[in-house]
């Protein structure tokens, strides 16, 4: 552990690549999941048709391969051979949360009463008004608590960038087990400690946000 | 069958050989009815008798499968931004109020005006508080639906629909959810409304408000409008069978 | 190790879908120069000594590397692994009277070499694992049986001639190794993958600028794609790579250190380097001289 300790900035720096790819993931994969769930519940065919599929294909589809796809598979026919990996880390991690975010948002939306919906119609709101001012905003609060475990979830899912050539935290954890292999426990255990920190400031955030919400209705 | 009410009323609504299932069950049989400009229209009769769907149909918060319902003389579009566009002009009440849960008393009435109108906002608010001050909810502009009682949220519901200025109301067992003590409060702000020249299509089971602001009274049953009439003719001599069975089921209490 | 399970499951996945394209490294028939294996070795070796006792059993567990060609590889439908380390191995075994179908092989990752020894979960380790005084404090290292540095690994075309030109270019490595490290300390944007092969699909893709790790490795891999690929730049850092054992038996320092000079000597060494990383086109390097076994 001491190691670990005198090399601390090291820590740092990697978990604020850690920090950087699940903030960038986070808001793409929250705006992603938004549109894939205004298309699955959208009155066009076509798009809905298409969410549907994307969200069951990529969902049930390991976070590994989606970065394999991205990482390994991609580049040999000639895509993303130029794009930064912290945008390549960011794509994949937000393709995958997506279609989790937009399964939350799904719940959200259908512990949203249709007599909401309804009231929206007979003013004269057209289907994306009625999304974008009422159902979404509802169903949004509805979904924090899930939401809240999505994105706990996609954080420690940024881990696998350590081998796709990001060295966020648990990159740099290898770094460290591999060179004092016998101290192993004590670099997990600080590195653990790390992640906990953040995911801890996403249940706070998350509770936060449950407890405004429910206090303004 | 007369034709009470549309006489010397240029017709509003028009509803023609309208009918609708819902799956095997024929909940519109035939439904011809046309409501005149500043007429006011009560719907009676017993539960499962199509009255509501009949109300909903009219801004298509229920499609119907045969027939044509036309407001102003414009055919119901299809689903889309004309539709939209229509049912702006068409207030409407539920039973269960449907205020906006997420927004402020204040900001459920701007809504409509705001998104769908494109007012500018110092204008709706102006408007928004008139409204809320009109149905005695004013004080309460900056709470939340939830903190609002029934008759209170449901005078709002009705200052929501008025906010977009529209040509007809339509209110669908507006008093069904309510304590006895609210429903009142309710009535007396669809008196004025109605004293006050809207068209209003009223499906109710409050037969005083019939009587005092119902220029005229639809009786359904079995997805049939049965009997039309004036109120106090409707009330004192009904002339079906169907309809003297249920009065005489609902006056006994 | 985890990780490594999935992604290996991953993989299959994708050899499935026909995404992948897989070397195929090491697969070659020939399993090695025949190395005479010792009669009756048990009685050559004191009572009580681990080299005793893996005698008398008639087999030994050693470690390597499976994913390296040319220093230790496994293709999926290979029995054995193939490469420099096996070839180590198996003269070693040999000392004892095991025949290299007897030897049971462990893959070995640069992370569990240390705790694997430590729990005697194989007796040896021979999978390119530089002797360095850190891990000596917890295992025991003899050695060097083989030299080399680290070095790049570029396209034909590549401008890269010098170890200054790395400076701000993206290089990758193992997650986790100390080539990884070494060339970010030089000024190069590091980039860890799981395995090399994904690392020379990234150097083959242009993804990156240039791969590193041992020379020895990366000749292997250049082996693999003569028109694409070269070694580039004279070894940085010198890996002495070393045969790992348990320290809680220092007798087996003695041993390994005897068995490989003898087999310098006699020119088995030079023969297990031709048939491995030989194949690559360079020339059979002195034997280095291996270090003093710590007074036990």
């Amino acid at each position: 552990m001491n190691e670990v300790f005198s090399n601390f900035d090291l820590v740092l720096r990697a978990f604020w690549l850690t920090v950087q790819i699940a903030a960038l993931s986070g808001v793409v994969s929250l705006v992603l999941g938004t549109v894939l769930v205004a298309m699955r519940i959208g009155p066009i065919g076509v798009l809905r048709q298409f969410a549907t599929t994307y969200v069951t294909l990529v969902r049930n589809t390991p976070l590994l391969v989606v970065f394999i796809f991205i990482f390994i598979a991609a580049p040999n026919v000639g895509w993303f051979v130029h794009t930064p990996f912290l945008l390549k880390g960011v794509i994949a991690v937000s393709l995958y949360t997506s279609t989790f975010v937009c399964e939350a948002l799904r719940s959200g939306i259908n512990a949203v009463p249709v007599g909401q919906a309804e009231a929206a119609r007979a003013i004269g709101m057209t289907f994306s008004q009625n999304l974008a001012h009422v159902v979404l905003p509802q169903a949004f609060r509805a979904s924090v608590p899930p939401l809240g475990s999505t994105m706990i979830a996609m954080t420690k899912n940024t881990s696998v960038a350590a081998v796709f050539g990001l060295m966020e935290a648990t990159g740099r954890m290898r770094f460290f087990t591999n060179r004092h292999a016998d101290d192993a426990v004590g670099i997990l255990i600080v590195f653990a400690v790390g992640y906990i920190v953040i995911v801890e400031l996403i249940s706070l955030a998350s509770y936060g946000l449950e407890r405004r919400w429910r206090a303004a209705r | 069958m007369t034709d009470v009410g549309t006489v010397g009323r240029e017709p509003l609504v028009a509803l023609d050989h309208v009918d609708k299932w819902f799956g095997q069950l024929h909940v519109l049989q035939d439904i011809n009815l046309v409501i005149g400009r500043g007429e006011v229209v009560v719907v009676i009769g017993p539960s499962g008798s199509g009255k509501s769907t009949l109300c909903r149909a009219i801004n298509r918060l229920e499609t119907i499968d045969k027939g044509t319902i036309a407001l102003d003389g414009q055919p119901l579009p299809q689903e889309g931004k004309a539709l939209a566009q229509l049912r702006a002009e068409v207030g409407m009440v539920f039973q269960s109020f449907n205020l906006f849960a997420h927004k402020t008393i204040l900001e459920n009435v701007m809504l409509g005006p705001v998104k769908v109108r494109k007012q500018p906002k110092a204008d709706a608010e102006k408007r928004a508080r008139e409204l809320l001050d009109r149905v005695g909810v004013g004080h309460q502009a900056e709470k939340y639906p939830a903190q609002l009682s029934g008759g209170q949220q449901q005078r709002v519901a009705i200052a929501r629909a008025l906010a977009m200025e529209p040509k007809v109301m339509l209110f669908d067992e507006p008093t069904s959810a309510l304590d006895p003590e609210m429903i009142k409060e309710v009535l007396d702000v669809m008196v004025d409304l109605a004293r006050g020249g809207m068209t209003m299509v009223v499906v109710t089971h409050e037969m005083g408000f019939a009587r005092t602001a119902g220029d005229r009274v639809v009786f359904m049953a079995d997805g049939r409008i049965v009997e039309e009439n004036t109120p106090e003719e409707f009330f004192d001599n009904p002339r079906s069978e169907r309809a003297k069975d249920f009065l005489s089921k609902i006056l006994k209490h | 190790m985890r990780m490594t399970r999935i992604k290996a499951t991953a993989v299959a996945t994708l050899l499935a879908l026909g995404l992948a394209a897989c070397g195929n490294a090491g697969s070659d028939d020939d399993s090695g120069p025949d190395v005479k294996v010792s009669d009756n070795a048990a009685a050559s070796f004191p009572d009580g000594s681990r080299m005793k006792a893996l005698a008398d059993s008639g087999t030994i567990n050693i470690g390597v590397k499976f994913d390296q060609p040319g220093i230790g590889f496994k293709g999926a439908t290979d029995d054995m692994p193939q490469g420099f380390d096996p070839e180590i191995g198996k003269i070693l075994a040999a000392s004892l009277g095991i025949e290299p179908d007897k030897i049971k092989w462990t893959e070995t990752i640069s992370a569990n070499r240390e705790p694997f020894l430590q729990k005697g979960q194989v007796d040896l380790v021979i999978a390119s694992y530089s002797i360095t005084d850190e891990r000596r404090q917890v295992v025991g290292q003899a050695g060097p049986y083989y030299v080399t540095g680290q070095q790049l690994l570029v396209k034909k075309d590549s401008d890269i001639s010098s170890i200054d030109d790395v400076k701000g270019k993206e290089v990758c490595s193992v997650t986790g190794s100390t080539s990884l490290d070494q060339i970010e300390a030089k000024g190069a944007t590091p980039r860890g993958f799981d395995t090399y092969s994904e690392c020379v699909d990234q150097v083959l893709n242009g993804t990156v600028d240039a791969m590193t790790t041992d020379g020895a490795i990366l000749l292997g891999y250049a082996a693999e794609h003569p028109d694409d690929l070269k070694v580039a730049v004279d070894p940085f850092s010198e890996e002495r790579y070393g045969v790992g054992y348990g320290k809680d038996h220092p007798e087996m320092c003695q041993w390994i250190v005897d068995t490989i000079k003898k087999a310098q000597d006699d020119g088995d060494w030079a023969k297990a380097f031709e048939s491995t990383l030989g194949k690559s086109g360079v020339e059979t390097p002195e034997p280095p001289t291996m270090d003093a076994c710590p007074a036990s």
